[in-house]
């Protein structure tokens, strides 16, 4: 996963066929459907990347 | 994980000087040094201190460097990356203090900014979605999509959110009568035309946050039923638009954009119109006729274009400025923007700040800052220790403060009784050197130009104003003069069709309401008491300081000059056509051509100015 449009794992549905309606919540707090470390840690290692001061994710 | 990101800023600025070399001099530095793993380089959008890029700021220390070139970049990162060094002298220089700053944000041309409208500007990469999503974005617009229309509109009009663009309509209004007006298909149309001379602040935000202007229109089609929406940007910005193109992309690969948006079963699309250059296609009807592929020419109002807009579809138009707040106030809450400001105008305001200040650039600052402020804390104060005279807030329809209102509160209520406007951000400082009447005429020289000649007010009046200044400037005013550019002033205001031409008189107004001296001066005393105005001037060399180097001999392009080497030299007043070549040739600590305005005074009080503009 280095998008965040990526799916973490297979049980992310998000689609142009079926769009998924947490998908914005998801990026950040994810995953929202199911239970998963990994695909969770997925998530947090893309805020981690970009988030170049303490300050950036508070705005 | 990365331990370092370089941010540069990649604004059309600091592009312009060099910012895309120090990137390519930065990455094959860390590759030198084995960095390249270590360090991200995100190319920034524009980080508002355009007069001191390329911008350099290293994260997550936030240590500002600024003025750097590609020549600089093996030292930053040999010194300052590898061995914690700082590089001092691409520090910032404090222009008061003299001390040299670190940390971006306790430069004082930061420190007293809130940046709401350009969070993201100068701090995200403007082509990463991700990023936008990371700082909060596109929350504001799942938040609407779960509202119905009515609150959403409700939302807007409790934040006191007022249009950006000019006139300052208080946006909710806008989109209520958007909302009201019946039909199947309406539009929401974002007006990136921006067109004042100086003016940037529309153009950083599409260029550093596009992102955040289409969830603002996204916002604002959900508020008012329109599933359809267009940007119209001006051709000369072509940064902004291929960062548009790209936002838009990534926006309906992710969804955001297109069909049942986040499963809402909300659809919008946004398409990207270029305007041609014409500055009356900033006026929101001359801009939909331009669309709509038809001369761009303004059209008498009602119905307004949220009855009657777009092909005759309710059109809600927007600035960029104002549809880049609505995303934080829907994410925030209305109450949280109209905690910032002051009682008629909420929130902040982005100026592109100009002029004789030391710290010119892109400011954003919250509604009621007085512009005292603005000039003397975020501007750093007049350069070479100058003396203020005014500021010109609102572009080339605002009009000028003068010294005794710096404690002028910001806002748009104020600004308007004083006789200036908001405008859509311009603010020009002029320090005493400058003529406030050849600046009228300036100013009024734009305006006609770019008049639509469709009313007649507007298309001869400002003609025939810009003739009068010019005679006046020329030593050519006559006694009634002023009386007379009073009177079409009036006339042009009341009369013309559009904003253009009930706001083109604004600089001759205000300059008439608090220098009248000044062209009192001109017209009776035929004198130019700024040493502007070339017809009114006269240049002579004093022979006392006079060194006799030739040096204004040389450069006199019309032999005006005389004198033997080591000699007093001599000016030819006949032949002198007051270019002023001789005054800039003469070295500083010498001094010795003066510049004179006498004019017709009997008292002889000149006007004498013996230091370099």
């Amino acid at each position: 996963m280095e998008k965040f449009i990526d799916h973490c794992c297979e049980k992310c549905f998000n689609s142009e066929e079926k769009r998924c309606d947490v998908f914005v919540e998801c990026c950040l707090e994810g995953p929202l459907c199911h239970e998963s470390e990994p695909c969770k840690k997925a998530r947090e290692a893309i805020v981690e990347k970009y988030s170049h001061s303490s300050a950036f994710r508070e705005h | 994980m990365y331990e370092r990101h370089v941010l540069i800023c990649a604004g059309t600025g600091c592009i312009s000087s060099g910012a895309d070399k120090v990137e390519e001099a930065l990455i094959e530095s860390l590759k030198e040094h084995n960095l390249e793993n270590k360090v991200r380089i995100i190319m920034s959008g524009c980080h508002g201190f355009c007069e001191k890029g390329p911008l350099f700021i290293v994260f997550p220390e936030d240590v500002f460097y600024c003025g750097v070139q590609a020549e600089d970049v093996s030292e930053i990162v040999e010194e300052y990356l590898v061995k914690g060094n700082l590089v001092e002298r691409l520090l910032y220089k404090d222009p008061v203090t003299g001390e040299q700053v670190i940390n971006h944000d306790k430069i004082m041309f930061y420190s007293k900014q809130k940046r709401l409208a350009l969070r993201n500007c100068g701090v995200i990469d403007p082509e990463n979605i991700d990023e936008y999503i990371i700082r909060g974005g596109y929350k504001g617009l799942k938040r609407a999509l779960q509202m119905n229309p009515e609150e959403v509109v409700n939302e807007v009009k409790t934040s006191g959110l007022r249009g950006r663009g000019g006139a300052g309509f208080p946006a909710g209004m806008k989109w209520q009568f958007g909302l009201s007006s019946p039909g199947d298909k309406k539009y929401v149309v974002c007006n990136a035309d921006e067109g004042d001379p100086g003016a940037f602040m529309d153009r950083s935000i599409l260029e550093g946050d596009p992102h955040a202007v289409l969830e603002g229109m996204m916002v604002a089609g959900q508020a008012t039923g329109a599933d359809e929406g267009y940007i119209y940007v001006r051709s000369e910005y072509p940064l902004a638009i291929k960062r548009l193109r790209t936002a838009i992309k990534q926006a309906e690969e992710y969804g955001m954009l297109g069909e049942n948006i986040l499963d809402s079963g909300f659809n919008f699309k946004v398409k990207i119109k270029e305007g041609a250059g014409a500055f009356v296609c900033g006026e929101e009807t001359a801009l939909l006729a331009s669309i709509e592929g038809k001369r761009g020419v303004p059209r008498h109002r009602p119905p307004f274009p949220a009855v009657k807009g777009l092909w005759e579809k309710p059109t809600v138009i927007n600035n960029v400025e104002t549809l880049a707040n609505v995303p934080l106030i829907m994410r925030r809450g209305a109450e949280n923007f109209a905690s910032v400001g002051t009682e008629g105008s909420k929130g902040t305001k982005v100026f592109a700040l100009t002029g004789k200040v030391n710290n010119t650039g892109l400011v954003e600052v919250p509604m009621g800052i007085s512009i005292r402020e603005v000039v003397f804390d975020i501007g750093g104060g007049i350069r070479f220790g100058k003396k203020f005279k005014a500021a010109q807030i609102g572009g080339p329809s605002g009009g000028c403060i003068p010294e005794e209102h710096l404690d002028l509160p910001i806002d748009f209520d104020s600004l308007t009784a004083a006789g200036a406007m908001m405008g859509s951000g311009g603010l020009v400082v002029v320090d005493e050197d400058t003529c406030m009447v050849d600046m009228a005429r300036y100013f009024l020289s734009f305006t006609k130009k770019e008049s639509c000649g469709q009313c007649i007010p507007c298309r001869l009046g400002t003609d025939q104003m810009y003739d009068i200044l010019e005679a006046i400037t020329e030593g050519k005013g006559k006694p009634g003069d002023v009386a007379l550019l009073e009177e079409l002033a009036s006339a042009v205001k009341k009369g013309s069709m559009c904003g253009l031409g009930q706001t083109a008189p604004n600089p001759v107004l205000t300059t008439l309401r608090y220098f009248r001296d000044e062209y009192e001066a001109h017209v009776h005393e035929k004198r130019c008491p700024a040493l502007v105005c070339k017809a009114l001037l006269k240049y002579q060399i004093d022979e006392e300081k006079c060194i006799g180097c030739q040096r204004c001999i040389k450069a006199c392009p019309v032999d005006a000059i005389t004198g033997e080497k080591k000699q007093p030299h001599e000016i030819d007043q006949e032949l002198c056509t007051q270019c002023g070549a001789c005054f800039d040739a003469c070295p500083k600590k010498v001094g010795a051509v003066q510049v004179l305005s006498e004019g017709l005074t009997e008292n002889k009080e000149l006007a004498v100015r013996e230091e370099s503009k």
